[in-house]
């Protein structure tokens, strides 16, 4: 069972490598780190500071949409050119598939995750960087499986990206409405309020609070802990196990 | 390794019709001519709009307060501090600006920006009321945080004296100093003792700055050189008796 699901994972590493994911990821970090320096220089004080959150912001963005893009990109094109259809033929059981691409999918978003944190060492020093790289890791991890899951559930590109980018999207402002929504400056008791307030409490139980990992006081600030990380890790791997075997039930019921 | 670099399944460039090629090179020619004929954008005072409520600012962070405070500094920066731009700070609604001097400070309680900015440019101009809009900004952002804030009040405390010639208000900034920052250095600490003697702007400014050096206060390079080149200009602007740059 783990020779398939390694070389399943090994063939989708190699289709990172062999597609523009390297050069386009090298290219994004080098604009963004360019600009960051355009912002350092434009800045009258605190110039190390702007350029850490310039570039740690607009990276982690960049990292997102690459990793989110490619993993449906890559599953997308395995349903059009049957590439799915062949290796399940060759008895190959639908949850081999989905964890090997999963394990593949993993190591090439460990390495968008260094090769956007490695830049940030000068800046931040290497305690806050390797803090922010884990949990960006986490963050892709994340994104990974949710965009197994929308590609398999949707079989097209447009609208598993779509709700790949806006579910992580509310996954980053859902603090900010839970807090918006318990304290408003009028209408508190109203009934529309309060089936508000439970939509968005309901809501916020099912989307990781993603907004409070990969923050950026970690390395202007130097505000995160261990501690702090590992809680991370513990929910992001519970969420990306609930993701993937949504995926795989999803498969499973597929009719090829 | 096999790159996808290698032109393989593409055909050569030749193979594309020229009308085609004329009609792409055409659009690009006159895109950018139609680009480069519009006339520059100009940094207009009456531009500058209120900043979002703060609920929405909280939204629009995406969990990432740090960079919107810092992207809402560059912008209010980018309004005022333009080259060709002769009156542009008179010209501004000070409410606004203090609002979005405050809006920044929300987003980022850590950050010196919004204070260099209130006391270093917007507290520069000639017009008694908006400095003491700017003045009264850093003492309340002090109080919400004196270890931190500290320095930023003590310039203050100097401006209220040499810029207001309102030494009761210097008086009181430096006896919040002393009062609230207990980590602050001496020479902050004990300004109401050189705030009392008999010395000019210059000299004053001169002890401030020369303090903030020598205590290894300033760390960044682009704020040494910007406090350096406002120390240059004070000095000069005695020198000659021309106003300061900043109007």
């Amino acid at each position: 069972m783990s020779n398939r699901i390694a070389t399943i994972g090994q063939y989708t590493v190699l289709e990172a490598l062999r597609t523009r994911l390297p050069l386009l990821a090298a290219l994004s970090i080098a604009v963004l780190l360019g600009a960051s320096f355009f912002v350092r220089e434009i800045a009258i004080t605190e110039s190390t500071r702007l350029q850490t959150s310039f570039y740690a912001g607009t990276v982690r963005f960049a990292m997102f949409m690459l990793t989110a893009l490619h993993v449906i990109g890559s599953i997308g094109r395995d349903f059009q050119d049957k590439g799915l259809d062949m290796a399940l033929a060759l008895d190959l059981p639908r949850s081999h598939y989905v964890m090997g691409k999963l394990a593949g999918f993993l190591a090439v978003a460990a390495a968008l995750a260094f090769a956007a944190g490695v830049s940030l060492v000068p800046l931040a020093g290497w305690e806050g960087t390797a803090q922010w790289t884990l949990s960006l890791a986490l963050e892709l991890a994340v994104v990974v499986a949710l965009s197994m899951f929308c590609v398999i559930t949707f079989t097209s590109l447009m609208p598993a990206a779509s709700f790949v980018i806006a579910f992580y999207l509310l996954a980053r402002v859902i603090t900010a409405i839970r807090l918006i929504t318990a304290n408003p400056v009028a209408g508190a008791d109203t009934v529309p309020h309060q089936v508000m307030q439970w939509l968005i409490e309901g809501i916020a139980l099912i989307v990781p609070p993603i907004d409070q990992w990969t923050r950026t006081e970690w390395l202007v600030d130097h505000s995160g802990s261990w501690t702090m990380l590992a809680a991370v890790a513990g929910h992001a791997v519970l969420f990306a196990v609930v993701v993937t075997a949504a995926a795989v039930f999803d498969l499973q019921r597929r009719n090829f | 390794m096999r790159t996808s670099f290698a032109l393989t399944g593409q055909r050569p460039v030749s193979v594309v019709p020229v009308f085609v090629k004329a009609v792409l090179s055409a659009a690009l020619l006159i895109h950018i001519g139609w680009q480069a004929a519009a006339p520059p954008p100009l940094a207009r005072a009456e531009n500058l709009g209120s900043p979002p409520p703060a609920s929405a600012l909280r939204v629009a962070t995406f969990g990432d307060p740090v960079g919107l405070s810092a992207a809402l500094m560059l912008r209010l920066q980018a309004f005022d501090n333009q080259p060709g731009v002769s009156i542009p700070y008179l010209a501004l609604d000070y409410a606004v600006v203090e609002a979005w001097l405050a809006a920044a400070l929300g987003l980022d309680p850590a950050s010196q920006y919004p204070l260099m900015m209130a006391a270093h440019l917007y507290g520069q101009v000639p017009d008694q009321k908006r400095q003491r809009q700017m003045l009264d900004f850093v003492h309340r952002a002090f109080l919400e945080a004196p270890e931190r804030r500290w320095r930023w009040l003590a310039h203050a405390a100097l401006m209220a004296k040499h810029r207001l010639g309102d030494l009761p208000l210097a008086l009181r900034y430096a006896d919040d100093i002393s009062r609230h920052a207990g980590t602050a250095q001496s020479w902050a600490r004990q300004m109401r003792i050189f705030l009392l003697e008999d010395i000019g702007e210059r000299e004053a400014a001169t002890v401030l700055l020369g303090g903030l050096l020598a205590s290894g206060e300033l760390s960044d390079p682009a704020e040494v050189r910007f406090l350096s080149q406002r120390l240059e200009e004070l000095k000069n602007a005695e020198k000659s008796s021309t106003p300061s740059r900043f109007r």
